[in-house]
């Protein structure tokens, strides 16, 4: 049995509470309230920029894609910006229909446009054409360095639904990388506030010395009094990734690490010298610019000017970081230079940052018209976290095997350097060509007439093969093929098509 | 005609209660007779049932040089001999003492594991004979099926005393027991008076139908069924038990008329089951080809579903064709494979449970382990995977649950069993290691390693490097571990963690 994504809806409240697989980590609206204090009269710089926002948002079917899900409602926070932007979390305005965005002391609702959205740094920035909107409001300026620890921070926003501003103030706990729960994999730095958290208000800014030091954004579930706020180096590296015009993201060496030099023998195996650091490459990623420089057993020991340590980490910002956010101050495309040793030897190299996700993409994704392609009223889609939700909190767990063992393990297992992706059987629509095929649901596609399936658009280009019999369909890990009759497929798939309300044999997006 | 008709009716009256009175005697007569039936067979059950009592003492699958705490278990035994019981396997795995009360008697009588065979989930244990007052009086087994038949059970209780319960034969099938790996066939039997499940015996009367192996609550009990245990007991006799034939393929039904269509089955054809996976152990392992469709083993013709029409046990699954056959009997298959009929002759073959690449048990045995350094090397098991708990399946590392998945009855020559490093004790000479767990091992030194035994082989080589090596399958770091400090790393860490036996390897 299916279950949709675990979803805590908060009442007058938009946000989609999803719930982080690995860690009870939650995304929320309000930031709460060692000590509240709002403000009785007049509204000072900072406040006259802080704006609610009400979103209505419609989520995809990730099994049956032609179908959207219920649409839900809610309300955030934002602030404005340099440029007359305002600034906003991505799961805000996530699967958006329609946004509209209101100051406190002004009774006017203004319509809202998404104008860059960066899931896997949870951020959105929202435009008005209103040009009114930004009457007698103050961009909110971007400090220029970390808050430290220990130091007090304020946070803004409009916890449950409140239509007056909250102030909250809190103090800066710890600075470290950690999950974002929006996509469920993405890491990134974050910044924990003591500040007791309450589902509401994400999107707001938290402010130190009357500049912006974060954007409040998700809080740990089985503690209390722990909230994270999206930093500036993040928010950063969002709004230059966007000067270009398109958000390209977050990227990343393309690497597999392990922090074996603690070990004495493996770092003499290895040649290391005795008085260096660094951090050792497992593997490389198929397709990441890293694949023709470094090498599985190379130990890397400086990216650019950053020294890393045996536990893979650098000095930055003044503090002890995973390599992973000296990467982060590069944009994709750039270069960085790398230092290694190899079989003792001391080697230079640069890699350029690419996305280099994994095949099986396992960022949950928002935004994009899921894909399908249909054929005798099977329903064939793309293998994505998305889809592997629709079985419930427990969906790790539950899913069927070879979607758990893809899963975890797509970037070691897929040797085939054309696939792009996996694709699952994800539903039968039952009519009597496909009668005998309920076992085959859920598993991943092999081939299909021997043509092996790397993306979906391949199974459009095998079903589309003339002078076919029958269609074979092979699954991996199955051990029987899945045979539909070609011309009695093909005879019925307009029948099948008007029956369940398909309104296109495929839709392969862009 | 009114007086005639008074008298037919008084005489219509005198036959009804005539009638009804003799009717009443005979009925009464029935019920006494059946009482005094079912009292003789409680009586002599009594002299033919012992109570068991088993002290089980298996191995800590995650610590192997240790063993679990002490499991008391109870079984029922069932007379085949004057000194002779069976039981089901389940009943007495890794146990390191069983005792018998037997009715009339209240010391304990010492037993011991005679013959025992997982696949069958049976066990013939024999009792200590001086110990005994008076033998035991064997049963009789009877291959009598009859749905709806109503059956008596009976077993011991711990006081000795005699126990009966009812239930209803419902139907046969082929099952898997929660021991084995092969199916076999099981008598169910439904509304069962209480749980059973632990050998209670079933009864038409005095004839001794089955033994119970399994039982959910009291909807349904599972019967090992007579012809079963005979066969069993009959090569128990042997020296050397031979065990019983087990299938080396996977099947599934063969239904879709496009499948059908596909693998060119003329429409006359309507029967066939599908062989989907062949193994490379058991019987067909050598002559079965994937896709192949049986359509008859013996002559019996086999359905789509993979059942074939027994004369007793109605419809039930062709695994019971191959068996109910000896070790080393030819078995006649009659077989579609490409586009055409053809007879294939197997031989009936069994396997030891070791010989599986992931062994689905390994009771009574230590689990095979070696410790170097700290690193726990361990032979992977369906036994070591289940500590997971409930779902396990769903929580175990994937590419371990493939290889049980996917390849528990593919061994070949270059490999024989896959070798885990399942985890590291923490200490000093493995800084650094101690998160890394669950992880196959491939390589030793440069050399694959086959089976666990090759992992002691392998530090002999290169005797000149410093370190032994350890690769792993799937992106993992090498294993460097210093050769001379292997020797005190695993004094301190026996000592530290009190493994007494650094190395247990059967082979």
């Amino acid at each position: 049995m299916r279950f949709k994504n675990l979803e805590l809806r908060i009442e007058n409240s938009k946000l989609h509470l999803l719930l982080n697989d690995f860690k009870a980590v939650f995304l929320f609206f309000v930031i709460c309230v060692t000590a509240i204090e709002v403000k009785a009269a007049g509204l000072d710089g900072i406040e006259r920029s802080v704006v609610m926002m009400r979103g209505t948002g419609q989520e995809f079917d990730f099994v049956t894609p032609w179908k959207p899900k219920g649409m839900g409602q809610g309300v955030g926070s934002g602030f404005i910006i340099e440029g007359n932007k305002i600034l906003t979390n991505a799961h805000n305005v996530s699967n958006n229909k329609y946004l509209e965005l209101q100051k406190q002391e002004v009774a006017k609702r203004y319509s809202a446009k998404v104008a860059f959205i960066g899931h896997d740094c949870d951020l959105a920035l929202l435009t008005v054409d209103d040009n009114s909107f930004f009457d007698n409001t103050v961009p909110l300026e971007i400090a220029a360095e970390l808050p430290g620890v220990n130091t007090a921070v304020e946070t803004y926003g409009f916890p449950m639904g409140g239509r007056r501003i909250s102030v909250t103030k809190g103090i800066v706990s710890r600075v470290q990388m950690d999950v974002y729960a929006h996509t469920g994999a993405d890491s990134h730095l974050v910044i924990q506030t003591d500040a007791a958290i309450n589902p509401g208000n994400s999107g707001g800014p938290v402010m130190q010395e009357g500049k912006l030091v974060g954007v409040a954004f998700q809080g740990l579930r089985q503690a209390e009094n722990i909230g994270y706020m999206i930093p500036t180096t993040v928010i950063r590296h969002f709004l230059d990734d966007i000067n270009d015009g398109k958000y390209d993201g977050f990227g990343s060496l393309g690497v597999m690490l392990y922090p074996g030099l603690h070990n004495p023998g493996y770092r003499d195996y290895l040649k290391v010298p005795a008085n260096k650091q660094g951090i050792v490459i497992i593997e490389t990623l198929m397709h990441s610019s890293a694949e023709s420089v470094l090498k599985s057993g190379d130990v890397l020991t400086q990216v650019d000017q950053y020294t890393i340590d045996n536990d893979g980490r650098v000095d930055i910002y003044g503090l002890k970081m995973d390599l992973s956010e000296a990467i982060e101050t590069r944009q994709i495309g750039e270069k960085v230079e790398l230092s290694f040793y190899r079989d003792g030897k001391l080697m230079k190299g640069s890699v350029t940052v690419a996305l280099n996700r994994p095949i099986f993409e396992i960022a949950r994704q928002y935004d994009i018209n899921p894909r399908y392609v249909c054929m005798a009223g099977l329903i064939f889609v793309p293998a994505t976290r998305n889809y592997l939700e629709s079985w419930g909190p427990e969906w790790i767990k539950d899913i069927p095997f070879y979607l758990r063992y893809m899963f975890r393990n797509s970037m070691q297992l897929n040797t085939d350097r054309e696939r792009k992706e996996y694709v699952v059987l994800s539903e039968i629509m039952p009519d009597e060509i496909n009668a005998y095929a309920d076992e085959f649901k859920s598993e991943i596609i092999e081939s299909i007439n021997g043509l092996k399936i790397n993306e979906l658009s391949d199974v459009q280009k095998a079903i589309e093969k003339p002078d076919t019999n029958f269609y074979t369909i092979k699954f991996m890990g199955k051990d029987r093929p899945l045979i539909i009759d070609a011309k009695e497929a093909q005879k019925r798939q307009s029948e099948i098509l008007a029956k369940y309300d398909i309104p296109k044999q495929a839709m392969l997006g862009e | 005609m009114k007086t005639e008709n008074q008298v037919i009716r008084i005489s219509g009256k005198q036959d009804y209660k005539r009638t009804f009175v003799f009717f009443a005697l005979i009925f009464w007569f029935l019920i006494i007779i059946c009482s005094l039936a079912n009292a003789s067979v409680r009586e002599e059950m009594k002299e033919s049932l012992v109570y068991l009592e088993i002290s089980s003492y298996g191995y800590d699958q995650l610590r192997p040089w240790k063993n679990t705490d002490v499991e008391q278990k109870s079984g029922v035994g069932c007379a085949t001999g004057a000194y002779h019981v069976i039981t089901p396997a389940w009943n007495v795995t890794d146990a390191k003492l069983i005792r018998a009360k037997v009715s009339g008697q209240n010391d304990y009588i010492g037993v011991t594991i005679k013959t025992i065979d997982y696949e069958v989930d049976l066990a013939l244990l024999e009792l200590d004979a001086k110990m005994m007052k008076k033998p035991l009086r064997p049963l009789r087994f009877d291959d009598k099926f009859e749905r709806g038949a109503k059956l008596n059970y009976y077993w011991l209780n711990p006081d000795a005393e005699i126990t009966t319960g009812q239930g209803y034969m419902d139907r046969a099938e082929l099952l898997r027991s929660a021991v084995s790996y092969s199916h076999l066939l099981n008598l169910i039997v439904t509304n069962t008076s209480q749980e059973t499940g632990i050998g209670q015996v079933f009864c038409e009367g005095m004839r001794v139908l089955g033994i119970s192996c399994w039982s959910k609550g009291t909807n349904e009990a599972g019967l090992i069924p007579s012809v079963i245990i005979k066969s069993f007991l009959s090569r128990a006799k042997n020296i050397n038990y031979p065990g019983v034939p087990v299938t080396g393929f996977a099947t599934e039904a063969l239904l879709d008329p496009a499948m059908r269509k596909y693998l060119k089955l003329p429409s006359n054809i309507s029967n066939g089951v599908l062989v989907t996976k062949v193994y490379n152990i058991g019987t067909g392992s050598d002559l079965l080809k994937k896709n192949d469709v049986i359509l008859e083993i013996e002559g019996e013709e086999i359905d789509a579903y993979g059942k074939f029409l027994h004369h007793t046990y109605d419809r039930i699954g062709y695994q019971y064709l191959i068996s109910n056959q000896k070790i080393r009997d030819n078995i006649n298959f009659d077989v579609w494979r490409d586009g055409s009929r053809q007879e294939i002759r197997l031989q009936a073959k069994n396997f030891d449970v070791g010989e599986m690449f992931v062994p689905f048990y390994e009771w009574g045995q230590q689990p095979e382990y070696v410790v170097i350094g700290g690193y726990v090397f361990q032979k992977l098991t369906r036994a070591y995977l289940t500590n997971w708990g409930k779902d396990w399946e769903g929580k175990v590392t994937p590419h371990l649950f493939h290889y049980y998945n996917d390849m528990a009855f593919k061994p070949t020559l270059q490999r024989r069993e896959i070798v885990i490093l399942s985890y590291v004790l923490p200490s000093q000479i493995n800084l650094g290691y101690t998160d890394l767990s669950q992880v196959v091992v491939s390589k030793f030194n440069g050399m694959p390693i086959s089976r666990i035994g090759d992992i002691i082989k392998a530090q002999k080589l290169n005797p000149d490097d410093k370190y032994d090596v350890v690769e792993f399958e799937l992106d993992n770091p090498k294993l460097v571990i210093p050769r001379q400090q292997i020797q005190q790393a695993n004094t301190i860490v026996s000592n530290n963690y009190g493994i007494t036996k650094l190395v247990h390897i059967n082979h």
